[in-house]
């Protein structure tokens, strides 16, 4: 019998899971380092009033945050991609941007933004920003100049040669980067909370490790994932609607592709 | 006065250089010709020679230094593919439409009713010999289906004008003859002014009325040879004294 890529993975995480119940239960791993899943979930059903509120307020956070860095980085990188000259000038400035750890500059954040929802939204979405730009840009480039002109010869006008070719032709791209900003979005967004906050996931896995509690850390670190795990089917599900046919081509010169 | 000038079209000392960085190529010389209504016409020429930039100025796509381009007793200033349409050598399908949609596609910019283009898509589709295979994503068609995709959209608004920059290169041979066939039977239904740029002496000899042959860069008209070979053309003629010595005359001229 053979076993497709899908039923392995499957079967993988069903081990996971397994693992984290069976190994803290018979005493291979301290409860303290690795609470079993039904004591994590146990924490996460009895706080749940709390776990939601604060849910809400990460979840408002990463949407706004979202906003601006998917909206921004796309928009920024649709103009950047364009121009030569743009490229030249500002293309080395945000990949230098994007090397640095951006962490380490939390805490001017907090200084200028205070350490309410703000200061989140502000680093998050710088956060998710620069690599969406970088994406898009790069994306924007690769797009075939001769469907321009074969617009054109059908007697698209400038603004038609923009919207039925060239965001058609970029929007696989766009996509693509959406999917790593969106994801550093909810990073930013957890780790500021992490730091210096009041309310949020972050927050709350912050004072649950002050208290030891690792059923509740855990039961908040598995919201954060859920929420990461959300975010990309629906970046997925978006991307089949819209962008199969780049999809259809990528599988067809190279089968093995077919996996992914 | 009243002459009939539709599907014509007038080259009048048409000249270009193009600058890029600094460098001047001098692409096109003083190129003049004339092609008169429901005519076949090849161009050909050594790769490099300016062809596909002529085609580019005749399309309305690029305007030349010098000289005017006439077409249907007007000057051309810009694309018009209701009167002349333009068919692209390859990869000129959008691919995230289907075949059906690229084709309606010079009509949705217009903003054809939808029922109006589908229709006329379907008609356009048929006439190239592709009834059935609308819903098809360029991925999903041959080179030479989708080279017919490329036809029908050209011809869907019916321009009386049709230029072609080598439509079959990237085809295999095969593939090749039996699109030269498809074409001339596609002008004689329709009765189009056709431009046909190819680098292959045969192709130029076998579909045309007339041959325009280029010289190297920059690129002039150096000879015009009329094909008075009889139509409907048959792959065999390709093979007779006639069809031959036509083709080395082009062929010596290009040599050198
Ligand atoms: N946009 C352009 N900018 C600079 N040079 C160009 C441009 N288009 C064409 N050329 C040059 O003009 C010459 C003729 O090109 P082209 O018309 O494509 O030739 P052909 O189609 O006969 O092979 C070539 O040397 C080519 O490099
Ligand atoms: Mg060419």
């Amino acid at each position: 019998m053979r076993l497709d890529a899908t039923t392995v993975r499957r079967l993988l995480i069903v081990l996971l899971i397994v693992a984290w119940e069976v190994l803290p239960q018979a005493g291979l791993v301290p409860r303290l380092f690795l609470p079993p899943v039904s004591a994590t979930v146990a924490a996460l059903w009895g706080s749940a009033p709390e776990y939601a509120y604060h849910l809400w307020v990460t979840l408002q956070e990463v949407a706004i945050s979202m906003l601006f860095a998917c909206v921004g980085g796309v928009a920024a990188g649709l103009v950047i991609g364009n121009s030569v000259r743009l490229r030249q000038l500002l293309l080395p400035l945000a990949s230098a941007g994007f090397a640095i750890p951006l962490v380490i500059l939390y805490p001017l954040f907090t200084a200028w933004f205070g350490i309410g929802p703000e200061s989140k939204i502000v680093f998050a979405s710088v956060y998710g920003f620069l690599p969406t730009l970088l994406g898009t840009a790069a994306g924007v480039q690769t797009i075939d100049r001769h469907l321009v002109t074969v617009a054109r010869s059908l007697g698209a006008s400038r603004f038609q040669q923009i919207t039925r070719v060239f965001l058609p032709a970029a929007i696989p791209t766009v996509l693509s980067s959406l999917r790593i900003g969106g994801a550093l979005v909810i990073v930013g967004v957890t780790v500021a909370e992490m730091l210096t906050s009041t309310a949020g996931i972050g927050f709350l896995i912050s004072r649950y490790r002050t208290l030891l509690d690792s059923p509740h850390v855990f039961a908040a670190i598995l919201l954060v994932l859920a929420m990461a795990i959300a975010f990309d089917w629906l970046v997925q599900l978006i991307e089949r609607r819209v962008a199969g046919w780049q999809r259809a081509i990528r599988t067809e010169q190279a089968p093995a592709a077919a996996y992914s | 006065m009243n002459k009939d000038v539709s599907g014509t079209i007038q080259v009048e000392g048409v000249s270009h250089t193009f600058v890029s960085n600094g460098e001047k190529t001098h692409a096109l010389d003083n190129v003049s010709f004339e092609v008169p209504k429901n005519r076949f016409v090849s161009i050909v020429g050594p790769s490099g020679c300016g062809k596909s930039s002529l085609l580019m100025m005749l399309a309305g796509l690029q305007t030349p230094d010098e000289g005017r381009i006439i077409c249907e007793g007007k000057k051309i200033t810009r694309p018009d593919p209701q009167r002349i349409g333009v068919v692209f050598q390859e990869a000129s399908l959008f691919p995230w439409l289907t075949a059906e949609k690229n084709v309606e596609f010079p009509l949705s910019l217009r903003g054809v009713k939808p029922a109006v283009r589908h229709d006329r898509a379907r008609e356009a589709l048929a006439l190239v010999g592709l009834e059935g295979f609308g819903s098809r994503y360029p991925h999903e068609l041959s080179g030479g289906m989708k080279q017919r995709v490329s036809i029908a959209r050209g011809l869907v608004q019916d321009p009386p004008i049709l230029m072609m920059d080598e439509p079959f290169a990237a085809l295999d041979e095969q593939t090749r003859t039996v699109m030269g066939d498809e074409l001339l039977r596609i002008w004689e239904q329709t009765r189009k002014t056709i431009l046909f740029v190819t680098h292959s002496l045969g192709e130029a000899v076998y579909l045309a009325d007339q041959v325009l042959v280029m010289s190297a860069r920059p690129g002039r008209i150096i000879d015009r040879i009329d094909v008075d070979l009889p139509r409907p053309r048959r792959f065999e003629m390709m093979s007779t004294q006639p069809f031959m010595e036509l083709r080395e005359r082009i062929w010596r001229q290009i040599r050198h």
